[in-house]
């Protein structure tokens, strides 16, 4: 787990900004009353597109791969989610913003809890 | 390799190398900056080779004193690399040299180490395969470097990021450890750095070459 204030501080904003803008993507890709499973299916890829510039921008501020992977991360289970929940109900963009920002959050938590795991398993750790 | 896909890296590099400091020289490298001081903490006495010195961010990492030759394909990576090499407190050489076709003598170093390189370099088996060459036999080899995961969802978006890097930088998705294995060294230990993407790799030589 980091603990370094600025790293850390600097993959809180990737991912929420990536799960975000991978939320915001997600509507305006789907809409209301389509087939949840194939809004998904669009919602994955166009998460994770939409992450990858914000993971390589901030990358060079924060970190190469620990930016990159939960952000990627956080965008592809934004874009799944969001997309979902908007085939389901509808979504406002305040809220697809906010609860797309959470699911980057729970990509850093994923990766974190899969990278203490990693490196526990690893010679030499 | 053949001097098309040679001239195809360097080329790519050659290109990289005036936006190379700003994607790498502050996030990445002050968060390695620990594993980094460790990794190169390793470097000994003898002669050592130093593969893909890029524009030479790695060089403020090595002890003092050292005998090092660092090498790229990229004449304007190593032109960037000239300053901090001159500050470099010990005897630090830089070449602009293909890992495929190094014209060093068999048995030639002690060390050598390597810095996300094989991520790069086209033919990574033929590559090591030179280096093996070069080195001494029981010579090492330390690797830090970023390579593909065996877990999913992380092997599925390393894939998915090569498809876009290869074309201006590294591919995200290479089976590194067992490319070294491939090429004939022994590997001492595999430490992760990050998840399983970035590691290092300790190998040597083997002392008595396969019959």
């Amino acid at each position: 787990m980091e603990t370094r204030p600025y790293f850390l501080f600097g993959d809180i904003v990737a991912t929420a900004s990536a799960g975000a803008l991978a939320g915001l993507a997600a509507v305006a890709t789907t809409f209301e009353g389509s087939n949840m499973w194939i809004a998904m299916l669009i919602g994955m890829p166009v998460g994770m597109a939409v992450a990858l510039p914000i993971a390589f921008g901030l990358g060079a501020l924060f970190g190469a791969m620990e930016v990159m992977v939960p952000s990627m991360l956080g965008g592809m289970l934004s874009g799944m989610w969001i997309a979902m929940a908007e085939a389901m109900r509808g979504l406002s963009l305040a809220e697809a913003a906010g609860w797309g920002a959470a699911a980057g959050l729970l990509g850093l938590v994923t990766t974190s809890i899969a990278n203490a795991l990693l490196r526990s398993d690893a010679p030499g750790a | 390799m053949n001097t098309e896909l040679a001239e195809i890296t360097r080329r790519k590099w050659d290109k990289a190398a005036a936006s190379f400091d700003l994607m790498a020289g502050y996030g990445p490298e002050k968060r390695w900056a620990p594993f980094k001081n460790e990794f190169f903490s390793r470097m000994g006495g003898g002669r050592i080779l130093f593969l893909a010195v890029g524009t030479g961010l790695d060089i403020q990492f090595f002890p003092e004193r050292r005998d090092i030759v660092g090498i790229d394909i990229s004449p304007k990576m190593i032109e960037k690399a000239r300053g901090r090499a001159g500050r470099y407190p010990g005897s630090l050489a830089l070449r602009v040299c293909d890992v495929h076709a190094l014209d060093y003598p068999d048995d030639h170093f002690d060390q050598i180490f390597t810095s996300c390189t094989f991520c790069s370099v086209p033919e990574p088996v033929r590559g090591l395969e030179s280096l093996k060459r070069v080195l001494k036999p029981g010579g090492e080899l330390h690797m830090f470097e970023h390579t593909g995961s065996r877990y999913f969802p992380f092997n599925m978006m390393m894939h998915l990021m090569t498809q876009l890097s290869k074309h201006v930088g590294p591919e995200m998705n290479r089976a590194t450890v067992e490319n070294v294995a491939r090429a004939g060294f022994v590997v001492d230990s595999v430490h992760h750095v990050y998840l399983d993407v970035v590691k290092t790799i300790h190998a040597h030589a083997p002392i008595d070459p396969p019959a």
